[in-house]
Parts: C-alpha cells; structure tokens; sequence
C-alpha cells in the first residue's frame, strides 16, 4: 500500500503531468507520458529492493564470538589457513571442490564472503586471473595477501618468452608451499596478537608435517625407476612438482587450461611416448580428459599400450571430508597413483 | 554499500548497452557485442606481446583498438554489399582466428585467454575503486562506464534525427545531404567504446545480453524509436535490479541473473504486447472468426 502512495507521489512530480492535471484531466496528451512514468517505476523497484537488501545484512551481521574470518580463493590455501588458526579462524573458500580457478565464476555470496572478512588470502601470480588486481586494490583497505608474495621470484618457474610472468601453481613443490605456510601464519600473528603462540605452536606442527611430506615424495618417486620418471598430464600444472622431485613433465596444452592442444602436441607426444616406452598417462579432476584419450589412441595405433594411470588433483583437491579433500590429502594421493602406476 | 554499487553499475551498464543497442536491433545487427567479444582477442595479445605485461590497461588498450578495427571492417565490408548478419560472422571470426593462431605461437607458456586477463566480474565492481589522493571516489566501472554513457547520450542526443534517419532509410537521408556512412561508423565507434569498456568491468554475457534483450523487448512495446530506447533503458535497469536479487535469493552468478531477468521480461512482452502479443494476437483471430460464425450469411 506505500509503494502505491509512493508511486502516485512519484507520479504527480512529473511536470507534464501536473501540467495536465491543471489545464484539462481528461487531455488525450496524457498518454504520452508513460515514458518517465515506468523510469519512476523503476527506479522504485530498485529502491525498495535496495532498501529490504540492507536491512537483512545489518541484521545479520552483529557482533558474535569474535573469530578471524578469513575468505581464501583455493582450496589448498584454506586448508592451510585452517590448519595454522585452529579454533581462532572461519575459514571460507571462494572455490569449492573440483572447481578450475581459471574458469571460476563469481556467484552473489562471494560479495559478503569478501565483505565481511577479516583477512583475505589468494594464491596470487595470476592464478585467479583478473581478480588479481581486485585484491591489490583491496589491500589498501583489508588485510589482502597473496600467499606467493613473499617467495623469492628466481625460485618460480618463468616462461621462455616473458620472464616477468610465473608459473603459478606453487603448490606442487612442497618447500614452495611451506613458504606460503610462513605468509600465513605471519599475516595471522599480525593481525591477532593474542592468539599469536597457538598460531606459532600450530605453523610449527604443520610445517614439521609438510617437511615430512616433502622427504616422503623424494623417496617414492626415486622408486621408479629412472627412464620411467615421465609425468604426462593434460595441462602444465606440474611443473614444480617435476623440477622438485625430478620427474620430466609433459603437458599437453599451455599452462592455461582454456588453450587447446595442437595436432602436432598430440603427435608429438604420441612418439615420445612409444619411443620411450612410458607406461601410463594421467587425466586430471579439473581438466576434461578428450586429448589424452586421443593420445592413447595414437599410441595403440602404433602398437603401445598406455593405461590412463588415474586421476591427479591438480588446480582443485577432493571433496570436504574425504582423505583427498586436505593439502597433505591431496598430494599423497598423486604421488600414490603416480608410483603405482608408472613403476 | 556493495549491493548500491552493484546495481548502479549494471543499470549503468544496461543503459549504455539500452541505447545503442535500439540502432543495432533495427539495423538488423545486434550480435555485433558478441563479435567484438570474441574478436579484441588478438589485441589483448599484441598488446601483452607489446607491453610485456597483462595489467588491465594494456589489455583494454589493445582490446579497444581492436574493437574498433572489428566494427570499422563490418561496416566496410556491409557497405560494399554483403548481408549485416555474413559481415559480422565473417570479420569476428577471421580476427578470433587470428587471435589464436597468435596465442598458439607466442604465449604458449603462459594463461591468455580472454576471460582472465580482459572480462571483468561485476560482483568485484565495489572493491576496485578509483583513489584521488586519499579521496575515495567510488568504483573505476561506474566511472568508465558511466563516461561512456554520457558520450553515447551527448552524441545520439545532438544528431538524434540524423541517426534516425541513416537507420530507418539511408537513401532518403543521403538525398537530403547527411553524410550517411560517417553516422554509420559514428554508430559502430559508440558501439564499440561502450562494449569494450563494459566488458573490461563486467564481462561477456552481461554486455551481449544487455545490447539485444531489453531493444528487443522495447521494440515489442512500441514503434517509435525515442521510445523504444526509453522504453529499453528503463527495461534494462528493472532487469538489473531485480536480477541482483534474484542472484542473491539463488546464490547465484550475477551477470547471469540480470540476463536471464531480461530475458523473461522480453518473454512477457512477446505473450502481452499490445501490438505484437502472441496472446493477443490469438485472441484477437478468435474474435474475428467467432464473429464471422455468428454472423448470418449475407
């Protein structure tokens, strides 16, 4: 019953209208005005939409038991986000499981996840593409952190063409990762000194594992035997994870998932892996596996057989809960399926 | 606050898209915004090849020159007397080739495509903001966008009869002395500056959806062309509202949201136009036969 008050208002404001209304009530020129009549319209309806909107977000956003809220991109960064804050953090990630950062998009939550965060993590060098320079921007006014921040550049992986543009799937190198550990719980400390030795006690704990993991990767993959240490994926996320444990890696498209492969990658990859007789091939959770299939194919037609070794997680971990759906999860079960595979 | 600013851009956005959108339904081209979409793909690539760098002010340089290089093309090419709707798929699918092929060749080993490093996310809009000094002077989008609203405005506003008159019967304004083919490429620049620097904020569907849905639907509603472009900003910024709160009930892509509102706008005006209602239409011939039944033979 407003709106319609509110909207007869609106309506009498209009001047020809009103002009109307005083020479003749009855003028056939009032039909024209049904132009700035439906603005006012609009312009209502987003209004009141508008007013509604924030009513509901200052309701619900009162003062509870003080916890960080931190918003991560990926899901390895909020994993290690939770392992270092512990029961002082709310973690929540942007991506969710099996989601590829490059082809992520935005839903309406994400504003209030953004908002309403008291730290902001992402992974940085480009990997969430444009909002990138959203959070460079942001951390003007919020503590933002790009956990690769602080890696020293000449550790990344550059491009041959453009040395200013890196690799950005550090995650894969475990020493890489422990570093971004590092960020982490500095940007905690930082920002809640009262809880800083539990964030210490927790890095500590966590790194001690990661470095675990990191000797216990050497040794698996030095297991298979040495002309078999050939990783072939659909798309170049593992590059640091050949140059740290010394596997060669061959991808079938760029590092972008978006670019396709050429014929001549196909082939080409096709004869490197009859000549070098390599066992198997892995797809990945979020890269569609059609050129691998057509590699196979190649190759069976040129007498090799090739298994597809099992499913790597690449820019995305397993689902919430699953042993798979944690960092240390993550990469064992890739470093599993690679050994049992390719030995 | 952010919800403000979402809305105020995408009624921006809606708008812009609103008035130059009416022009390119007449003309029969208005799959033109997702030409020049696809087709600024080999400028975001020499201009990082140029600049060595993917910051967004290099991509949108080279994307704009591209842009007008695409409309410039279809116009020419439409001129010299190929079909609107051939031109367009000609030249946007030879420049995206070309994009490519230089993809494939010179940025194998590094991520450019064209939705990460050019379209921007219009749930982002309110967190990157224009900074004058310390004064914080709201998002960069409203402002870009905005500019080229107002250009669209200032120049449709001041050769409003000229514009009229190439769109509806080129020959007749050639006969009496405008310059036709200078308000054609006029048209297709304010297209393309208003294209790219929406996709640079808000990304593809937004832009495309918002060029041809709402003119569509304002051409349903009515035949004169001054109020079908009123008719198609107002329909454009209902949409962009009501699509905002559709995406938040749904948790759901916002761009997406506002497309799909327009879209089951434009649905009811094609069931319940007056003019050119589908319903009405059928009531109207049921009319008309139920009278000539009831009508005794004369």
């Amino acid at each position: 019953m407003q709106i319609g008050n509110l909207l007869g208002y609106l309506v009498t404001l209009n001047p020809k209208e009103m002009k109307n209304k005083m020479n003749k009530s009855t003028s056939p020129r009032q039909k024209r005005s049904a132009g700035p009549k439906l603005i006012a319209l609009a312009l209502l309806i987003s209004l009141t939409a508008l007013v509604s909107g924030c009513g509901k977000d200052s309701a619900s956003s009162s003062p509870d038991t003080r916890k960080l809220k931190i918003t991560a991109t990926t899901g390895m960064i909020a994993d290690l986000a939770k392992e270092i804050g512990g029961p002082h953090v709310q973690v929540t990630g942007l991506m969710s499981a099996g989601v590829d950062p490059h082809l992520y998009k935005a839903s309406q939550g994400d504003i209030r996840k953004l908002d309403q965060a008291d730290i902001i993590l992402y992974n940085g060098l480009h990997l969430e593409g444009k909002m990138v320079e959203i959070f460079e921007n942001m951390a003007k006014k919020k503590t933002t952190v790009a956990v690769s921040d602080p890696i020293d550049r000449s550790l990344l992986r550059s491009g041959a063409l453009m040395n200013t543009e890196y690799d950005p799937h550090i995650w894969f190198d475990v020493s890489l990762w422990m570093k971004a550990a590092g960020t982490v719980r500095d940007t905690l400390i930082q920002k809640d000194q009262t809880h800083a030795e539990d964030y210490k006690k927790n890095a500590d704990r966590y790194l001690s594992e990661l470095n675990a993991l990191h000797k216990e990767i050497s040794e698996k993959i030095s297991t298979i035997p040495e002309s078999s240490r050939v990783l072939v994926t659909a798309h170049d996320a593992f590059g640091y994870f050949g140059d740290a444990y010394h596997l060669k890696v061959m991808g079938l498209q760029g590092i972008s998932t978006a670019s396709e492969a050429g014929t001549k990658d196909v082939t080409d990859l096709r004869d490197f892996l009859v000549e070098n007789k390599i066992k198997a091939v892995f797809i990945e959770s979020s890269v569609p596996r059609k050129a691998i299939d057509a590699v196979i194919q190649g190759a069976r037609e040129k007498g090799h057989e090739i298994k597809i070794g099992g499913e790597l997680f690449s820019d995305a971990m397993g689902k919430e809960g699953s042993p798979e759906g944690t960092y240390i999860g993550m990469v064992r079960h890739n470093v599993e399926t690679m050994v049992s595979a390719l030995k | 606050m952010s919800d403000l600013w979402i809305i105020v851009t995408g009624a921006l956005v809606a708008s812009a898209c609103g008035i130059v959108g009416c022009f390119l339904v007449l003309r029969k081209m208005a799959m033109i915004g997702d030409a020049i979409s696809h087709s600024v793909l080999p400028g975001i690539v020499i201009a990082f090849l140029v600049s060595g760098s993917r910051d967004s002010l290099f991509m949108l340089l080279g994307a704009a020159g591209i842009g007008l290089v695409t409309v410039l093309l279809i116009q020419l090419i439409h001129q010299s007397g190929l079909q609107s709707d051939a031109s367009i798929g000609v030249v946007f699918t030879a420049l995206f080739a070309i994009g490519i092929i230089l993809v494939s060749v010179y940025t194998r080993d590094i991520d450019l495509d064209l939705d990460c490093v050019l379209y921007g996310e219009i749930a982002y809009i309110p967190w990157n903001t224009l900074q004058l000094g310390s004064l914080d002077m709201g998002p960069k989008a409203v402002w870009g966008i905005g500019l080229a609203l107002l250009l669209s405005v200032a120049l449709i506003g001041i050769f409003y009869k000229q514009f009229k008159l190439t769109s509806f019967d080129p020959t007749f304004a050639a006969a009496v002395g405008i310059p036709v083919a200078l308000f054609h490429y006029l048209l297709m620049s304010l297209v393309s500056v208003t294209t790219v620097a929406s996709f640079e904020s808000v990304g593809a569907i937004l832009v495309v959806g918002m060029l041809v849905v709402p003119p569509a639907t304002a051409y349903l509603l009515t035949d004169r062309l001054g109020r079908m472009m009123i008719y198609s900003v107002v329909i454009g910024c209902i949409s962009s509202a009501a699509g905002y709160y559709a995406a938040q009930f749904l948790d759901a892509s916002i761009a997406g949201s506002m497309v799909s509102t327009a879209g089951f706008l434009f649905v009811i005006a094609l069931l319940f136009s007056p003019r050119h209602g589908v319903l009405l239409r059928k009531w109207k011939q049921r009319r008309i036969l139920a009278d000539a039944a009831a009508e005794p033979f004369v």
